[in-house]
């Protein structure tokens, strides 16, 4: 009978107190091919692009395409790239790693539960939650912390907690303009528990998605081995890179939305 | 076919049902395989990653694409530059030619004019130095011919003196010869 991949990453050997599972192995390997291949770009940047750099400006020049369409200004495209970018790369990359022949095949026997259970030795890196989520917090905290940067701590706390309209309407002795800061405040509650929501539904997107795919490979795989999968396979490359856009537009997104100018309401509400 | 299928299928639901009661106990986050250590590794992992990228990849390769988009825009510039200059140089050149042809023309006119000018002088002088030569040339004819004139009658008086010589000298004593001569002489002055 074949097995179902768990939700949750499975340990593969222990290093003190810390648990090295399937998904982290994946997941260092593509740090690992990542430095390399930085390395050897960082190592002879050319005034003519040749090969490997080439394919890189190449890349780089066609996300930031996307990304002025999202932002519509070049110059905030490229301050926001380093992250969106690495976003993008590291997601589709680890990805189509996962879709690689031996990932989910090779493996080990080990006893877990008391029971022997084979335990695939690679894992897709975003098929662990702990990743995703780290992606998400991280996508997430930056907008916050780039949009105070940009547009100040006070207008920008302002945007959440709404103390500076109820003020305002206080002042101007109007019961309607106090009705509707009172309206604004639960907006801005509103807006915090969507922070929150924003991290969650990034997470488990892009998780559910990668896991899905690798679940169907596995069950399609345990049926007919042979012919059947290549078409899901196919699929799972589309998805692959699909979820990675999603990610890391949708990031770009919320940095875009976070240094916007406060009165900009309506283009936020357009965001989401 | 399908039979096989539903084969292999219904023990997975069966196994997955009782997978869920079993971690129904459990708490999500368990479920999901959340946990804080792998969670900060996973964070490093992304985060070696996002350093590199950006250190070595993404920064390097866009500031040499700006620095090539400049570029370019400034040889675009320039090239247009140089293309309007050159045509000013154009126009500068064309409206020169005109006005050197024009000069030119203008010089040659003159030339012509005073070629014209010289030829009259130069030929109203030769007019009048051939006049001039033309007087001597009849004042020295005059000169001449009166000189030869003289000379033919000095020539003439001695031939007719000695022609009278010889026809007297048998009739005439010496004394009335030499009066004789001075009185044709004198007829002859």
């Amino acid at each position: 009978m074949l097995a179902l991949p768990p939700l949750a990453a499975e340990a593969i050997f222990n290093i003190g107190s810390f648990t090295v599972t399937n998904t982290y192995i994946n997941s260092t390997l593509t740090v690992v091919l990542f430095v390399i291949v930085g390395f050897l770009v960082k190592r002879n940047v050319k005034e003519v692009p040749r090969g490997i750099q080439n394919f890189f400006e190449s890349i780089i020049e066609l996300l930031l395409g996307y990304f002025d369409q999202v932002t519509g200004d070049r110059k905030k495209s490229l301050k926001f790239f380093p992250l969106i970018g690495s976003l993008f790369l590291f997601i589709l990359v680890s990805n189509w790693l996962g879709i690689l022949p031996g990932v989910g095949s090779i493996g080990i026997h080990k006893v877990v539960h008391g029971e022997l259970e084979f335990i695939p030795l690679f894992r897709p890196a975003n098929t662990d939650l702990n990743l995703t989520l780290a992606m998400a917090i991280t996508g997430v905290l930056l907008s916050h912390i780039i949009g105070i940067f940009t547009i100040g701590f006070f207008k920008y706390f302002n945007k959440f907690v709404k103390l500076a309209d109820v003020w305002h309407a206080f002042k101007s002795k109007k019961v309607m303009t106090v009705f509707t800061a009172f309206v604004e405040v639960g907006v801005g509650f509103l807006e915090v528990i969507s922070e929150v929501a924003k991290m969650l539904s990034l997470s488990l997107r892009l998780f559910g998605n990668i896991f899905a795919g690798e679940v169907l490979l596995t069950v399609l795989a345990g049926i007919i081995a042979y012919v059947i999968p290549l078409p899901f396979l196919a699929l799972e490359l589309l998805v692959g890179l699909i979820q990675a856009t999603v990610f890391s537009l949708l990031v770009l997104t919320y940095i875009t939305v976070a240094t916007m100018p406060v009165h900009g309401h309506s283009e936020k509400a357009k965001a989401h | 076919m399908m039979h096989e299928i539903l084969q292999t299928l219904i023990p997975l639901a069966h196994a997955a049902e009782a997978g869920a009661g079993d971690v129904a106990n459990d708490s999500v986050t368990a479920l999901l395989g959340i946990d804080w250590k792998l969670f900060i590794a996973q964070l490093f992992n992304f985060a070696i990653v996002l350093i590199v990228l950006w250190r070595w990849v993404f920064k390097p390769l866009t500031t040499k694409l700006e620095q090539r988009s400049t570029k370019i825009e400034k040889s675009i510039k320039e090239a247009q530059e140089i293309q309007d200059q050159l045509k000013g140089v154009e126009q500068y050149r064309k409206a020169e030619i005109e006005k050197i042809r024009g000069e030119a023309n203008e010089i040659i006119l003159k030339a012509q004019k005073t070629a014209e000018a010289n030829k009259e002088e130069i030929i109203s002088e030769a007019k009048k130095s051939a006049e001039r030569v033309l007087e001597q040339s009849k004042k020295e004819l005059a000169s001449e011919k009166s000189k030869l004139l003289s000379e033919v009658k000095e020539e003439a008086a001695n031939l007719i003196v000695a022609a009278t010589e010889k026809i007297l000298r048998e009739k005439l004593d010496p004394k009335k010869d030499a009066e004789l001569i001075k009185e044709s002489l004198k007829g002859l002055k």
